[in-house]
């Protein structure tokens, strides 16, 4: 018999355990996904996939279907992953010349973007192309990054992002349209 | 339409989200305008670019690492929850029985002379102070208390006086059978959490009985855990000989094969490995992804014994 989310969410409320695993893996490969685009590394993406779930499991208790369950998680999932502050950042050198804060619009464009080892020979021939790219959506301010994970690899529609993230469609466009820019300066001596 | 909300338009055409008839018009317009033409290309080429990993699905076995660290980091919640939920729960318990309003009213009135006679005491509250000559109530607490995180307020002593703040912990004792429920959550708790490899070694040498081996899942969620997030090699190594105790499964073959593969300490890849072969030789066969790992380790691994082994087996197959 095919349960609902519902029936595993009031399950979970009465104790059920198994309730609760069962609705994680509805998810956790979402999760996990949204997490590895954002993070760019196993350690950091395992530890966000864990925060996520802890914080659901806390606070399933009191959830009293006011919205979607999946809605509801990945605003938990976009939370935690705006808020993570990552172990370590060996695999990325990126010397920032501006504070890490709130200004979403000149954050990125002040970021100077240098790959130990390679030269600029090696980066435009595209033996790091990889890391290249990940690196320049690494150094998007959290909220561009977030809007475009979900956006681009992940394709959730602008309106389920703005839910995600608890704001307005037309901030989510924004954050997007940022993120696009920031990206196009960083990338344009490889695509161009 | 202005020609910028155009070129918000060719973003918004590109992740598709653009409405039938916004569409039209920016069809309408890139007929006429070269330059959003060249936008539109430029940003084609970026979007490419950036999707080259686009398609590549969750690695399984992150996921399945994610989940097993997931189940520890649950059992420690749930055990934290039930120490203090239980004991919240004997309490609304006892107070909602009607029988025991007579006992809670005695002790309520108990209760309110203790707490007037600490509130009109020379000390009160958590405030201690030691006086010359007069008696140490420090000392009086308990002296099997710890103590930590002395931080001082005040540590000028020129006036002969100083004030500091400190945690104060009591050891608990607790003996019981190791498949005792209460048992079995400290230990997987400390196995999980203890500061000190020495306590999380002892707690896993603790669970190597017979009982828990064959029917605890959490006990082997929790080991599973260990195995492939505990710094110590030797916390490592005692839980992985535990796990290759307990019934043969998907699971544990997973553990082995993460071990194998994603271990810096060869002598674990080596145990491992050897218990992989050992569950083989007793009609666990290995599967095609398996002996492709084993491919792999023949050619990357810098261990000659695993080489040697993985050779072996390769050959085995065939």
């Amino acid at each position: 018999m095919h349960l609902t989310d519902t029936d595993l969410i009031i399950q979970t409320q009465k104790g059920d355990q198994n309730a609760f695993e069962e609705l994680v893996y509805r998810y956790d490969r979402n999760v996990l996904s949204i997490a590895m685009r954002y993070a760019f590394n196993e350690d950091d993406a395992k530890d966000l996939y864990q925060e996520v779930f802890i914080r659901v499991y806390r606070g399933l208790k009191n959830f009293r279907f006011q919205s979607e369950f999946s809605t509801w998680l990945f605003r938990i999932t976009t939370n935690v992953c705006l808020t993570y502050k990552s172990r370590s950042k060996e695999h990325l050198r990126v010397s920032i010349n501006n504070n890490y804060g709130d200004d979403e619009n000149e954050f990125a464009a002040q970021e100077e973007l240098t790959y130990k080892g390679s030269s600029p020979e090696e980066i435009s021939s595209g033996s790091d192309l990889g890391e290249i790219v990940n690196a320049a959506v690494e150094s998007l301010s959290p909220k561009q990054r977030m809007t475009f994970v979900l956006k681009h690899y992940e394709g959730y529609k602008i309106r389920e992002i703005a839910e995600m993230l608890n704001c307005k469609e037309g901030t989510v466009k924004k954050y997007l349209f940022d993120a696009i820019r920031n990206l196009r300066k960083k990338l344009s001596p490889v695509y161009a | 339409m202005k020609h910028n909300e155009y070129k918000q338009l060719l973003q918004l055409s590109l992740f598709g989200e653009l409405k039938s008839e916004e569409q039209l018009k920016l069809k309408e317009h890139l007929l006429t305008c070269e330059e959003c033409r060249t936008e539109l290309e430029d940003q084609k080429n970026l979007l490419e670019l950036i999707s080259g990993k686009k398609k590549s699905e969750v690695d399984e076995k992150v996921l399945t690492a994610a989940r097993y660290q997931l189940r520890g980091a649950l059992r420690s919640e749930i055990a934290n929850k039930n120490i203090f939920g239980s004991t919240i729960d004997s309490i609304a318990q006892f107070f909602t029985t009607p029988l025991k309003f007579a006992v809670v009213s005695a002790t309520m009135l108990l209760f309110g002379i203790l707490i007037g006679s600490l509130l009109f005491s020379k000390s009160s509250g958590e405030e201690l102070k030691t006086e010359n000559g007069n008696e140490n109530r420090f000392a009086s607490l308990n002296e099997n208390i710890n103590i930590s995180n002395l931080r001082f307020i005040d540590s000028d002593a020129s006036d002969g006086e100083v004030e500091f703040t400190f945690q104060a912990s009591r050891p608990v004792r607790l003996r019981g059978k190791v498949n005792d429920p209460q048992i079995q959550s400290v230990l997987t708790y400390a196995m999980l959490n203890e500061q000190n490899p020495g306590s999380r070694l002892n707690s896993i040498n603790a669970m190597d009985t017979e009982v828990l081996m064959k029917y605890d899942q959490d006990v082997k969620n929790a080991l599973v855990t260990v195995v492939m997030t505990d710094k110590n090699p030797g916390v490592r190594r005692e839980a992985l000989k535990l796990i290759s105790k307990f019934p043969y499964d998907e699971s544990v073959k997973q553990t082995f094969l993460y071990v194998i593969t994603k271990d810096t300490v060869s002598g674990l890849r080596i145990e491992a490995l050897n218990s992989l072969i050992e569950a083989g030789s007793q009609g666990n066969k290995l599967n095609q992804d398996d002996l492709n790992l084993f491919r792999q380790k023949l050619q990357q691994d810098d261990n000659p014994y695993i080489k040697l082994r993985s050779k072996t087996i390769l050959q085995e197959y065939n």
